[in-house]
């Protein structure tokens, strides 16, 4: 049951529902059974027992470090915890793919070992192990009533995709109580259709683009692969803050305001800003937990003690997505531009000055195609299916074939032989949704103006979407 | 030279930038070019400055400027 299904929506209304129908003091009840039968729903039984035994230890380690008399016995309910959890999620996400690996080595094939589904448990162990910190920090009480705490683990909005939440913003919300308010119920529908519309329209749009290429690279050469990649770019954001923005929207109808994930990434002028505004939740998580601890540990080392907490929090950011090559790659590449952007901020402001670039227009939006270009290099490790194609990739896109016309070379390129009408309509709706999200996040606009703007995001969703769909990108890790 | 002074000091330093007032509610987006690369630095001169080392705790707690200087006070007191 995905957010994209009409099922989803229907979950949700009937959720709305019964919690709109019960007395505040059970509304958790009822939100926390929902979350579980949402996760049950997935056909992994034992997901759910994941679930509960992350809640129960990180639960318990949070108690146990509170009460705990000394620093001493505190960091050991700390690193209890930790543990147990890092256990949890390495058993559940790498352990198949390790016994794969290592398998030969020790004289077994590797295959016969069953590929765990591990939805949401990379999410929400990163969520408990925050809480332990939290709790250890004293920035958050740690949370006494069971329910609540397994309810801020589970909610069903966030459950499988995030955004991962800190305690201290998502319990105090669950525990207030709740009143009916038109206002935020209109908010979070349209968020929530604003998700979908990106998802559905543009996101899985752009992947026929993205597919076409990346299914078969070889075949393809020059600018082909630049558009295919830049396609990869529009459908991953899309599509994963189509997914953030469906989950906010899910939350507002119960009165909670999740964490935002997004905002504007692609617009970032440096990498270091790139990483404030993409996956915000994930990326706060790192630098909160593990960055700034290395980092502070690593302290005397100057220089290189930074450089390497960049390193290891890097390497981290791409083994969470999976135990390959490519994502492997993808972190490096990212920690190599954010060293190298580490080195050289004490010599910008003297550069910018010498080469009189500082405070232009033409300054500023160099650095954000400069960036994005970065960023769409390191998208091609993430995206191809093997190393070998993302090197191909990589080592052929700026081949010009000159075969034919230069008219009839770029119509190639841009098309890869789908429909024209693909190509036109997937452009089309990125303009309507940059219109559209000037006009609602413009306050004062006509409210003519604005519900037209709202009809035709839902008859454009309803039309337009894909119909063989793909399943959201963030789903598996 | 009160602690908030010698502090006050030591940011206009870091930061290269004379014109910064500290006030106990300012956070790193208070000043120009307080980030985590630079926070390390900071970190670095205030210890040898007041001649202490701030535990892992004590720094990851720290918020404000405020928070700073009660931790470099208290630990000033005790290592005094």
């Amino acid at each position: 049951m995905t957010f994209n299904s009409v099922w989803y929506f229907l979950f949700l209304l009937g959720v709305f529902a019964v919690f709109h129908a019960t007395k505040d003091r059970w509304r958790w009840v009822v939100l926390l059974l929902s979350s579980y039968g949402f996760y049950a729903y997935l056909k992994a039984p034992y997901l759910l027992g994941v679930l509960l035994l992350v809640t129960g230890v990180s639960y318990f380690c949070g108690l146990r470090i509170a009460a705990a008399r000394d620093e001493r016995h505190r960091r050991v309910w700390l690193w209890t915890g930790i543990a147990a959890c890092v256990a949890i999620l390495t058993v559940m996400k790498y352990l198949s793919t390790l016994l794969r690996v290592l398998g030969p080595a020790f004289g077994s094939d590797g295959l016969g070992h069953p590929v765990l589904v591990s939805i949401g448990v990379s999410y929400y162990t990163f969520q408990a192990i925050s809480y332990l910190v939290d709790v250890h920090l004293e920035v958050v009480e740690p949370e006494e009533h069971f329910g609540y705490y397994a309810l801020h683990m589970a909610l069903f909005a966030k459950l499988l995709q995030g955004p991962i939440e800190r305690a201290g913003n998502l319990i105090c919300q669950l525990k207030r109580p709740y009143r009916f308010d038109s206002e935020s119920v209109r908010a979070g529908l349209l968020l929530f259709a604003g998700g979908l519309f990106k998802k559905v329209v543009i996101a899985d749009r752009a992947a026929l683009y993205a597919d076409r290429v990346y299914d078969s690279v070889h075949d393809f050469s020059g600018l082909a692969l630049l558009t295919a990649t830049y396609a990869f770019a529009v459908q991953i954001y899309f599509d994963f803050s189509g997914y953030t923005d469906m989950a906010r929207g899910s939350a507002r109808l119960f009165g909670i305001t999740l964490t935002e994930n997004f905002n504007r990434p692609y617009l970032a002028t440096s990498i270091p800003d790139f990483w404030r505004r993409w996956h915000m939740s994930f990326s706060n998580w790192l630098s909160d937990y593990l960055f700034r601890p290395l980092q502070i540990r690593f302290r005397d080392w100057s220089r290189y003690g930074t450089v390497s907490a960049i390193g290891i929090t890097f390497l981290v950011c791409g083994l969470w997505h999976g135990v390959a090559w490519g994502f492997l790659i993808w972190g490096l590449l990212h920690g190599l531009y954010m060293a190298t952007s580490f080195y050289y901020r004490p010599y910008q402001k003297r550069v910018q000055r010498r080469l009189r670039l500082a405070g232009g227009r033409w300054h500023g939006l160099t650095r954000i195609l400069l960036t994005f270009n970065l960023v769409a290099a390191a998208w091609v490790f993430f995206r191809a299916a093997t190393l070998q194609d993302a090197w191909y990739v990589w080592t052929h896109v700026f081949d010009l074939d000159v075969g034919g016309s230069l008219v009839q070379t770029v119509s190639n390129a841009v098309f890869l032989g789908l429909e024209e009408s693909e190509i036109l309509l997937l452009m089309a709706s990125i303009g309507f949704w940059l219109l559209y999200d000037r006009i609602v996040r413009t306050p004062h606009v006509n409210g003519l103006v604005r519900w037209c703007a709202y009809a035709a995001l839902l008859l454009a969703t309803m039309n337009l979407g894909v119909p063989s769909g793909h399943r959201f990108i963030y789903f598996r890790f | 030279m009160t602690t908030f002074e010698r502090l006050n000091q030591l940011f206009r330093t870091v930061f290269e930038d004379d014109s910064i007032q500290l006030r106990a509610d300012m956070t790193a987006g208070d000043v120009d070019g307080w980030d985590s690369f630079s926070h390390v630095y900071l970190v670095r001169k205030i210890e040898a400055t007041f001649g202490f080392r701030f535990t892992e705790k004590e720094l990851l707690k720290q918020r404000t400027v405020g928070d700073l200087i009660a931790d470099i006070e208290r630990k000033s007191a005790t290592s005094g």
